[in-house]
């Protein structure tokens, strides 16, 4: 298998260990990654907020990169994966492929339409399958209860974006379950994690984080995890702040979800980056038999 | 065929139903009712049988039992849904139950029924209606036409019929009162493109000052409008537009346009630099403590990314893209 990797910013940046344990997994699962020095952010919603053909824009010079190198592209965000997802569905109407193509064309590139868009949750229960990930498992994730939380992006709008029910998604929890992780179903799993106004207005956006982890907490969560480095800043970096603004303790560890996979394959916590998380992550993986990181 | 019969069988039907009644409980409880239905039987035809047969006390709203009213939405196992379009097979299949609950973020007054109050007067406090320009006077004694294109821009909007499904579903409604709610903000999207309209750019200035921005694009609104309005969607043109037409008023503007200006540097997010120009100087000492937080475990945070290959053709893009979209003129 061989993908143009498609990191994304925050990876990259501060969500490092993001993209250490994405590549320890890849390298274990035979999964090629091949990064492009010439991708650019997606806009993270942000830019599509500001002038939605100038989103549309800078992710169809993306798509059209992998294009070029006759591969789809793997992301491991979930806005990422939204972002350039929305690129390609809005690409099929004729009258925005009037405003990009002549902009497209000044810079020497053309878009086909041909890139598929997959995020590694995707690819690990849909192309490896639960079945054989759970037959490289060297390190059961037994007796861990983890909440797992999609991130909007890479569910709604189902009929555009999602690959599976936005209500009811699955794919997380069947990971999770190869892992030998008990998944936590609760409310929250599809909810916002207030990230996108974690600039706009802290508190509230605080709020709204703290709301989802006291909801997968309430369901019995030791831990969550996330497809979405977004969200993952949201729960865990600023998770301090949410404790503040709905006046009381969380210490909920948030994984980043390669980080999971890589546990159960046999990474050691330093391979993936776990020492870089606000909050410890070592409660959880006591649960697990392994050492914290300091 | 066997596949063709199986919708008129009978199934068992676990319903478990919210009840409160202030007067008397002294806290909610769910009451339990079995029925025996066909799986296409409506939810709203279960709960009027339950009222009819079995407790007459239950409270609830409902009209037209067509998804026309608007008047019957409510949580169907934890989703808003209008009652009378939502079969009992499928609920049954996923969740071995339905769970009816009232609609979130609205007061219950009794049962099923909440105070839908907040939600009119949010709806109110966007001026639903033309107004007219001094300068520009509509005419009198005789139609205010539009044009087949004009009319287009409305996009999905005027099939809304307020049933409050995506008021409900909204996480930003849930955790600031501030927030409009997306009914309100969609029915807001329709004056602002309409033509006849003659207060476009006092609308966009106020509703960028009175939470525009706090819309999280979450997107579970359009998820659960039952008309597929896409309120997330026509939010989202609403904050082009505003940017456009009032420029960068409030931290929701300038976070969106200095994200924009960001990506244009060095291909790649700055990430302290987009938190320095959202923040301004003042609040961004708000932060310090924070930001040396994240920082001690991710250093990164404060370096500057490197620039990706091909910085100059992404800045072309932007130069040929900047001008404001048709849309938002």
């Amino acid at each position: 298998m061989k993908f143009a990797y498609y990191p994304g910013c925050v990876a990259q940046e501060s969500g490092r260990e993001l993209d250490l344990a994405t590549r320890w997994v890849c390298r274990a699962l035979d999964i090629e990654l091949v990064p492009n020095p010439r991708f650019s952010c997606c806009g993270s919603g942000f830019v599509d907020e500001a002038n939605e053909t100038l989103n549309i824009a800078l992710n169809a010079r993306n798509l059209a990169l992998a294009e070029a190198a006759g591969l789809d592209i793997l992301t491991i965000c979930s806005t990422c994966q939204g972002m350039l997802t929305l690129a390609n569905v809005r690409w099929r109407d004729p009258a925005v492929r009037a405003k990009v193509e002549p902009a497209l064309a000044q810079i020497h590139v053309a878009y086909r339409g041909t890139t598929k868009v997959r995020h590694l949750l995707d690819i690990l229960v849909n192309d490896i399958g639960a079945a054989a990930l759970q037959a490289r498992v060297k390190r059961p994730l037994t007796g861990l209860k983890v909440g797992a939380f999609y991130g909007c992006h890479l569910l709604r709008p189902a009929d555009e974006l999602g690959s599976e029910s936005a209500e009811e998604p699955q794919s997380f929890e069947a990971l999770l379950t190869a892992l030998g992780a008990t998944p936590v179903l609760y409310r929250g799993r599809v909810m916002c994690c207030g990230f996108p106004i974690q600039f706009v207005k802290p508190e509230t956006g605080s709020r709204i984080a703290g709301r989802q982890i006291a909801d997968a907490k309430a369901h019995g969560a030791d831990a969550m995890a996330t497809p979405c480095p977004l969200c993952h800043i949201s729960l865990d970096g600023y998770q301090n702040q949410a404790e503040r603004v709905i006046g009381r303790k969380l210490s909920m560890p948030v994984f980043h979800l390669p980080q999971l996979v890589g546990l159960a394959l046999g990474a050691e916590p330093e391979e993936l980056g776990l020492g870089r998380h606000l909050v410890p992550t070592g409660p959880a993986l006591a649960k697990i038999g392994t050492a914290a990181v300091v | 065929m066997a596949a063709a019969a199986a919708p008129r069988t009978p199934v068992v039907a676990p319903f478990e139903v919210y009840r409160f009644d202030p007067a008397h409980d002294a806290r909610p409880h769910y009451a339990r009712y079995t029925l025996e239905l066909a799986p296409h039987t409506p939810v709203l035809t279960a709960l009027l049988k339950i009222r009819d047969e079995i407790d007459p006390s239950l409270t609830l709203r409902y009209s037209c039992r067509s998804a026309i009213c608007g008047s019957c939405a409510m949580q169907v196992n934890s989703k808003s849904r209008l009652a009378c379009e939502t079969p009992i097979g499928p609920e049954i299949e996923r969740h071995g139950r339905i769970v009816i609950e009232p609609m979130r973020n609205q007061p219950v007054l009794r049962d099923l029924v909440v105070d839908q109050s907040p939600f009119w007067a949010r709806y109110a406090s966007i001026r639903p209606h033309l107004v007219s320009d001094p300068s520009r006077p509509m005419p009198v004694g005789r139609e205010n036409p539009m044009t087949p294109a004009e009319v287009d821009r409305f996009k999905e909007t005027p099939r809304c019929i307020a049933c409050a499904a995506c008021y409900s579903a909204c996480p930003a409604v849930e955790a600031d009162p501030q927030f409009p709610g997306p009914m309100a903000l969609a029915k807001l999207y329709r004056f602002v493109v309409d033509p006849r309209d003659g207060a476009r750019q006092d609308r966009l200035l106020r509703i960028q000052r009175e939470g525009l921005w706090l819309c999280l694009r979450c997107h579970l609104c359009t998820e659960a409008c039952p008309k597929d309005v896409r309120p997330s969607e026509r939010i989202r043109d609403l904050k082009e537009m505003a940017v456009q037409a009032v420029g960068v008023t409030e931290p929701g503007s300038r976070h969106a346009v200095a994200f924009a200006e960001n990506i244009r540097r060095a291909g790649m997010l700055n990430e302290f630099r987009l938190a320095r120009q959202t923040f301004g100087p003042v609040a961004l000492l708000g932060q310090v403590g924070q930001g040396l937080r994240i920082w001690r475990k991710k250093p990164e945070l404060m370096k500057r990314p490197h620039p990706i290959e091909g910085l100059d053709e992404l800045r072309q893009l932007y130069d040929a893209l900047e001008e404001p979209s048709e849309e938002s003129r």
